[in-house]
């Protein structure tokens, strides 16, 4: 099936370039990894539905009623919300059905089509950086912080890329001052994983989406400081240019998403942790650790980097990237076979 | 089942790429989003896999790599092959196509 033409009447259509009718004139920022991203042209509704699912990642700028201007010394990743009627969309039963976006992708541009969702992401041609562009039927409503956080994921894991970061689909989970990693495609056990942490006095950071930065990847983030990284300019993972970030080189770090599964508080915001370990994986009747090779590792990181590991124009970047990861994790990069008992803790503090 | 023997000649279908890390291959079904690692033999075979080199010449060349039988090498990397032509990772070629593929786009893609 050609791209969007499960989604679209006419995908034929498809935007050629990031312009059409604003939803509105509001205008918010969010301090997520790999931002600032400042997101224009929303409705009153449509401001109202981000800022309540996203409470936590709201520039304080636009938090406090300024102007909601981007982090200083970083420029913001524009993404505007445009409209779409809801006739160009086609009707979809969505019952026993798994939902995936589709892609489009070329060298200067992705392009994407989903539920109430058609959206553009394009490199631009003179610098570094990249836009988002949404067009959408949603003004508000029920689905419309659905569709923003759908194409928000995507955008923050391209963004994430470019940066020497990946997003994965993990089970982030903070014990003693690390955090680990706890990796698997929808059904692995990342929810049931979390949950026992949780039991146990563990954070979860999220348990669908997490963001990391490799050691050596070039990259820095925030300062690190709980108070720094809910603050403009604190958060965002920056490139080397920016001289306020704090490199990684000594090891790897994880970085919270609002994006979770039905665990994880999408509401709080923290500091980067250091990697504790990459863990795979397997349910199974008894615990167990057995060690990756590289080769695994970097096999497994692949399969759980959403959205990216599809695109054959971002291919050799994302292989760099997971490549330092897995060579910096190596040591700390394990299947865990873990019951339900919840005894894989004793075994993971052992190592 | 495919068809496979010493005459056969495959390659590496287009989406597919592959890195050799420490002896190991990491595969990746790009359009898939599939990932697989193979053993030195599964990465000899995918190596080989060129579009041009008929099965029986990568016989002849993993015999100095491995202690093993002529028969029993040739069973192997049979199976392997067909194997790795039912995940959708090699294609056969018709017998005459070796020429043309030469110059197929994206038949290397790794290797690295």
């Amino acid at each position: 099936m050609s791209f969007g033409a499960r989604f679209l009447c006419h995908p034929e259509g498809f935007p050629q370039r990031q312009a059409g009718d604003a939803w509105g004139d509001r205008e918010l920022t969010l301090d997520l990894p790999g931002g600032p991203y400042r997101v224009l042209g929303l409705s009153a509704a449509q401001d109202a539905g981000v800022r309540a699912t996203f409470p936590g990642s709201l520039d304080a700028g636009a938090a406090s009623g300024a102007d909601g201007g981007g982090s200083p010394g970083a420029a913001a990743i524009p993404i505007l919300l445009l409209r779409r009627a809801a006739g160009d969309f086609l009707p979809v039963d969505v019952r026993g059905w798994e939902y995936g976006l589709d892609f489009d992708w070329s060298p200067a541009a992705v392009r994407l089509a989903g539920l109430g969702l058609v959206g553009r992401l394009d490199w631009l041609p003179d610098r570094p950086g990249m836009e988002g562009a949404l067009w959408t039927p949603e003004d508000g409503g029920e689905r419309f912080p659905g569709v923003f956080e759908n194409f928000l994921r995507v955008l923050v894991a391209y963004r994430l890329l470019e940066l020497g970061g990946a997003v994965l689909h993990s089970a982030g989970v903070v014990k003693d001052g690390a955090a680990f990693l706890f990796l698997g495609r929808s059904g692995a056990g990342k929810t049931t994983v979390a949950r026992l942490s949780l039991a146990q006095g563990a954070d979860v950071l999220s348990d669908d989406l997490n963001a990391v930065i490799a050691a050596g990847s070039g990259t820095a983030v925030g300062s690190g400081t709980a108070a720094g990284w809910g603050a403009a300019g604190a958060s965002r993972v920056a490139g080397a240019a920016d001289t306020t970030a704090t490199a990684t080189t000594a090891g790897c770090a994880v970085l919270k998403l609002p994006f979770t599964g039905d665990l994880g508080e999408r509401r709080a915001v923290r500091p980067p942790v250091p990697l504790g370990g990459l863990l795979r994986l397997e349910q199974a009747e008894a615990d167990a650790l057995v060690p990756l090779s590289r080769a695994e590792t970097l096999a497994c990181l692949l399969a759980c980097t959403p959205f990216v590991n599809r695109d054959p124009h971002r291919r050799e970047r994302l292989e760099q990237v997971l490549l330092a990861l897995a060579a910096a994790a190596a040591p700390h990069a394990y299947t865990l076979r873990f019951s339900l008992h919840g005894g894989f803790w004793s075994i993971i503090k052992r190592k | 089942m495919n068809d496979i023997g010493g005459g056969s000649v495959l390659r590496r279908r287009p989406d597919v790429r592959f890195r050799v890390i420490d002896e190991e291959g990491v595969v990746v079904r790009q359009s898939a989003g599939e990932v697989l690692v193979l053993n030195d033999l599964g990465t000899r075979i995918l190596a080989m896999a060129d579009g041009l080199t008929p099965l029986a010449r990568w016989i002849d060349s993993l015999l100095g790599e491995f202690d093993v039988e002529r028969a029993q090498l040739e069973r192997d990397v049979v199976a392997f092959a067909e194997e790795l032509v039912a995940q959708g990772l090699l294609e056969p070629l018709p017998a005459a196509a070796p020429a043309a593929a030469a110059g197929a786009p994206g038949s290397g893609g790794g290797g690295r």
